[in-house]
């Protein structure tokens, strides 16, 4: 952790500030990035995901590559397997995420206002059962060591590959953005091959098609509306 | 103005995004946001419990509530821009869920997030923009474990739907 100073706190709300402001002309959602992805084909939100993705693996990589910037000191073990999956279900029955939950709540949206507050009461109630006696483990958690107990396997990052490997951490920042970017490609050929079935001549197959775009609507009404 | 008229790009507005989160990076660290959650839960916690507060171990070691939290300023932040967004572009008006189900189910998804950042240890932003663009192996579990939780989500939020 960095001294905190009052630079710190300002550049952070600054940023987020500019953020705030991006999401909500955007309407950007992580939620939606997965969720329209697999209930309604609707890929919006994924490629502006990875987008984003590809930007920071970039400018992360290079930076760790010279030992700039802060990078995360993090414990890397299976509960965040677990603690991310149970956020996964809990995002999209509350219809946000972390930052949509704030960027609604400015757009004064009150099932977001109120998924926020129980974001805070499920953090709460985490802390009660946070300790030695129950899985996982306290001190084995925030040990930067690989253990058993807290099925931790210790700090595994950029710099480390770099560190083990001998190669700049920006070559295989390099191979991460071409598997994204792999990914973005796949998804714009969809869409585009989705488009020409709908504007096919045949006339089945553009009322097969009609209600697709119907139901993409939904979601993206959905999104604007409700939490 | 053209941009309090209609949409952005989202490809367009998270690209700038990215940018911003570099330079973040380089002053304090990448984008996340459920250690200010985290903290703000304690500040609320304090105020409501007091020095009570102290028996728990979670807040008497790991999470000392405080305001000097630089990451507490990124929840505020985001609020504020898109508040500002909002009235702006005459977008801002009270939404209120209608249905009781609605409200169960965002409930339940609060409950869940909160319990699974403390659990894990990152937030989904941090798993997306800050761990996995820094390589980091919890990143990939993590994201491993947010899309078979939003498959899961999916099928119980289509249910719902449904029904």
């Amino acid at each position: 952790m960095h001294d905190n100073s009052v630079t710190q706190c300002l550049a952070s709300f600054v940023f987020a500030a500019v953020v705030g402001f991006l999401m909500q002309r955007s309407r950007f959602c992580n939620t939606a990035a997965l969720r329209d992805a697999m209930l309604f084909k609707s890929y919006r939100n994924t490629k502006a995901l990875l987008a984003l993705m590809i930007v920071t693996t970039l400018g992360f990589t290079g930076f760790m590559s010279v030992g700039g910037g802060h990078p995360i000191e993090f414990e890397v073990g299976v509960n965040q397997l677990v603690g991310l999956f149970l956020f996964g279900i809990g995002m999209v029955l509350a219809g946000a995420c972390t930052v949509s939950t704030w960027v609604k709540t400015g757009e004064g949206n009150i099932g977001a206002l109120w998924a926020l507050i129980f974001t805070f009461v499920g953090m709460f109630l985490f802390s009660l059962f946070w300790s030695a006696y129950y899985w996982p483990p306290a001190p084995e958690t925030m040990s930067t060591t690989a253990n058993l107990k807290g099925l931790q396997f210790g700090v595994a990052n950029a710099a480390t590959l770099q560190l083990k490997t001998g190669i700049p951490a920006f070559v295989f920042g390099l191979v991460q953005v071409a598997f994204l970017g792999g990914i973005y490609r796949a998804i714009v050929r969809r869409e585009r091959a989705a488009a020409q079935a709908r504007e096919a001549p045949a006339e089945p197959v553009s009322r097969a098609a009609a209600p697709a775009p119907a139901v993409a609507q939904a979601s993206a009404a959905e999104d604007a509306g409700a939490a | 103005m053209e941009i309090f008229k209609r949409s952005m790009d989202p490809v367009m507005a998270m690209v700038i995004v990215g940018i911003l989160d570099i330079f973040l990076f380089l002053v304090v660290g990448a984008w996340t946001v459920g250690g200010g959650e985290t903290m703000l839960t304690g500040l609320a916690a304090k105020a409501v419990m007091g020095d009570q507060i102290n028996r728990i171990p979670f807040w008497a070691y790991v999470f000392k509530p405080t305001f000097h939290y630089w990451k507490m300023y990124i929840s505020l932040g985001m609020l504020f821009g898109a508040f500002v967004g909002a009235v702006l572009s005459k977008e801002f008006y009270w939404r209120v869920p209608r249905r009781l189900d609605e409200w169960v189910m965002i409930t339940i998804g609060g409950l869940l997030m909160g319990i699974g950042i403390r659990l894990a240890f990152i937030c989904n932003v941090s798993t997306f923009f800050a761990i996995t663009p820094q390589l980091n192996l919890g990143g990939y579990l993590a994201v491993s474990g947010i899309v078979v939780g939003a498959w899961v989500g999916s099928l119980i939020y289509k249910k719902a739907l449904e029904s």
